[in-house]
């Protein structure tokens, strides 16, 4: 494909942690290794993250001075992003933006936008929500008005497209019968990756006389800690032999906290408390079965984690999960706590006869998931965005009314305020006084800088694992 | 490595991303799964609570009105109350006898003495006091603000029937923030009137009628002959003592009443045809722990 310019617009960027996070950096790293430009567009983080950054490799950051509400996000406010946007876009001569995450408000307004530069407009969905309490109906509602004109849809599973097509109203009237929709053709699974080389399996075969489960989460109620508190004891009632390392924090520490000095487990139930994500493979490559016990999980990337590092994973069959593992490296459980007991036994009857290959599962998992692969896809979508026709504004307005009587004419009006903030923009801030940007980093310039400076590298590289 | 298209992430397909097969894509969405259509009859008997609970906050305030209009002799009003006490008692006694063992109840018996003189005696103490409360301030704002509390009163009160005989009683918190707001109403109202004794008989007829009716209906259980007696009575007497004070608000009050009983429940009803709840994998999962 011809190298574009892409801008990724989200809330949730280094310096904070998280899957959204490394999902944009890792894309935008191996896009920019296909020889593309891409920008990252986000807020401002305390105390003095602000400005203009550059991360390895040739990443340019840009830190809007927005401040966020709650768990790092900003407030929709629909207009006051267009004016950096819009300076931004020109100066970099960005062909596509890329907004990221369903609750990333910068995302949505950037899709809001950039049809006023003739910017084609992808948007990628991480999680999942359900349909009936008063946030969800909220944030559905603001998803399905961003989501009436984009130009594509990028799901992380099966599971989260079926989610995101249902509350983002991704279906069209057919044409050729009136009563019947279809789901848009422009909505993609394209799952995450990871890199198999920072999970790589103990050269030790693992013991099967001590049998370590790794529990490895937040310790809140999404995760199933509850199922977690019911069955520890009972398997180790059950099964002699068996050690579990839970690591995290949370506000259900204090259940396992409980049910460890209850049933006198202090001795084979081991906390690790937080656990940095540099340290995450070295806890993994302790134990040899993985347990996951959350309650919803739109892909489950710490499970691959797991199975990438050798471990064998029992996990509840919900969200995602099903989908990303091939069934002889994973046992499911449904969400009950005879269940959880009965898949642990399973896969503690797999351990203890040596079935599972943690070298093998390593070399499986890497043909699975691979960042080149993914961003190789992610490419197709662009350049099938790029390739179809642009949406006039006039056709824009009619699908916008469509979104409902009273929704529809307020995304409207928001549609047409911001055309006339556009054109006064247009006139304040003329394009032809703007500051263009020339200079470009690329893939040669880039390596060869690489080897001039190797300890530079070392510190790149760094960088990245905390990212 | 097949052709086929499978629902997995991990295998490499031939299919383009955004191929969907139309027969599987959302098969695992469910609409209404747990839904149980209401019918017409059981809801009016059920909204037979809100009902009662209107009524006496009508018969209240019309009492209220009788005591300051000086229609009505406080020592009747004392007397009425404490006649109101031990029918309800009785009955409540007539309920408990099926549910819990001897021992349990005559203990409940003395508590229950015990805090009724306590209550007693605090109240005819703190009459003078309660009298003066709110001299300072316009009988304006207290009939607002009293208004604005029953209100809140009727909105948060807790108009589930508990079953006869089951165990632990749960009070929310709503519950006790509903009597809390009818009580300080009475407070309020109480504060108007013109002598110790009338003060005195208001707030014991309040308690009476907001802390403890509200126990003894909820202690009544679901709806049967029982309660539609009841309902029928507490309409009829809130109608007849409204109606001597003022017709519009009379006929107000049952337009209200009748809306309630029969029409808010067909509305229901009908509008149950517009549920669509939509249940699929992407819910949060209930954990079902033994114990």
């Amino acid at each position: 494909m011809h190298p574009i310019s892409i801008a990724m617009i989200t809330d949730f960027f280094h310096p904070a942690v998280g899957g959204v996070e490394s999902h944009v950096y890792m894309l935008s790293a191996n896009l920019i290794r296909r020889g593309h430009k891409v920008i990252v567009i986000t807020h401002s983080h305390q105390p003095d993250r602000v400005g203009v950054r550059w991360l390895v490799p040739s990443l340019k950051v840009y830190y809007i001075p927005f401040v966020p509400i709650a768990s790092s996000a900003t407030l929709p406010q629909f207009l006051t992003f267009l004016p950096y946007l819009r300076t931004i876009l020109i100066r970099e001569h960005i062909h596509l933006i890329h907004a990221h995450a369903g609750l990333s408000s910068m995302g949505h307004e950037g899709i809001l936008h950039s049809h006023l530069l003739g910017v084609r407009t992808v948007f990628t969905d991480h999680s999942l929500f359900g349909f009936d309490d008063a946030a969800s109906i909220l944030t559905n509602k603001l998803l399905a008005g961003t989501l009436k004109n984009v130009d594509a849809v990028i799901c992380v599973s099966h599971t989260g497209r079926e989610n995101t097509v249902l509350r983002g109203e991704l279906f069209e009237k057919s044409d050729t019968d009136p009563d019947g929709i279809s789901v848009r053709d422009s909505v993609y699974v394209i799952p995450n990756a990871l890199v198999p080389d920072r999970f790589q399996p103990s050269p030790l075969p693992p013991s099967t006389e001590i049998i370590t489960i790794v529990f490895l989460s937040r310790l809140v109620y999404r995760k199933g800690i509850d199922l977690l508190v019911a069955t520890a004891p009972r398997i180790c009632r059950d099964f002699p032999n068996v050690r579990f390392l839970i690591g995290g924090d949370g506000p259900k520490l204090i259940d396992i906290l409980q049910m460890r000095e209850k049933h006198l487990l202090q001795d084979r139930i081991k906390l690790l408390g937080p656990v940095r994500p540099a340290d995450v493979c070295s806890v993994l490559t302790q134990g040899s079965i993985y347990m996951s016990t959350a309650l919803t999980e739109s892909f489950g990337i710490a499970i691959l984690e797991a199975a990438c590092a050798g471990l064998y994973v029992v996990s509840t069959r919900v969200g995602g999960v099903p989908e990303i593992l091939p069934k002889d490296m994973i046992s499911f459980a449904n969400p009950d706590e005879d269940d959880v007991c009965r898949a642990v036994g399973e896969a503690i009857k797999i351990i203890s006869e040596g079935k599972h290959d943690p070298l093998l599962a390593h070399e499986r998992i890497k043909t699975f998931y691979e960042w080149e692969h993914v961003a190789a896809r992610v490419e197709a979508v662009y350049d099938a965005v790029l390739k179809s026709p642009q949406m006039e504004l006039w056709e824009r307005m009619q699908r916008t009314m469509q979104l409902g009587r009273f929704a529809g004419p307020i995304y409207t009006i928001i549609l047409i305020v911001d055309c006339l903030f556009f054109l006064f923009l247009e006139w304040w801030m003329p394009r032809e006084d703007m500051d263009f940007v020339r200079e470009r980093w690329d893939q040669e310039g880039f390596v060869e800088l690489a080897r001039k400076a190797v300890t530079v590298e070392a510190d790149g590289d760094e960088t990245a694992r905390t990212n | 490595m097949s052709k086929e298209w499978e629902k997995v992430l991990w295998k490499r397909q031939h299919q383009p991303d955004n191929y969907i097969v139309t027969g599987s894509f959302l098969s695992s969405l469910r609409r209404n799964a747990n839904f149980r259509p209401y019918t017409y009859w059981p809801l009016v008997l059920l909204s037979c609570a809100i009902t009662q609970h209107l009524a006496t906050i009508f018969i209240f305030v019309s009492v209220f009105v009788r005591l300051k209009e000086n229609f009505l002799d406080p020592h009747t009003l004392v007397w009425i109350s404490v006649g109101c006490f031990f029918t309800g008692y009785l009955n409540w006694e007539l309920l408990d006898r099926t549910g819990t063992s001897h021992e349990h109840r005559h203990a409940n018996r003395v508590k229950a003495v015990k805090s009724s003189i306590l209550i007693f005696l605090a109240l005819m103490s703190l009459s003078p006091v309660l009298k003066t409360l709110t001299a300072a301030t316009s009988s304006d704002s207290i009939w607002a603000l009293s208004a604005i509390l029953f209100g809140i009163n009727a909105l948060l009160a807790d108009y589930s029937a508990i079953s006869l005989g089951g165990g632990e009683v749960h009070e929310r918190l709503t519950s006790v923030l509903s009597m809390n707001a009818a009580i300080s109403a009475s407070v309020v109202l109480a504060s108007r009137l013109a002598n110790d004794l009338a003060v005195f008989a208001l707030i014991l007829f309040s308690v009476q009628v907001f802390a403890l009716f509200p126990r003894l209906r909820r202690r009544l259980g679901r709806p049967s002959a029982l309660q539609l007696a009841l309902t029928l009575v507490l309409f009829s007497s809130s109608i007849a003592v409204t109606r001597s004070i003022s017709r519009t608000v009379t006929w107000i009050y049952a337009a209200v009443q009748l809306g309630v009983t029969f029409v808010a429940p067909a509305f229901l009803v009908w509008a149950q045809k517009f549920k669509n709840e939509i249940r699929g994998p992407w819910d949060v999962a209930v954990p079902k722990v033994n114990c």
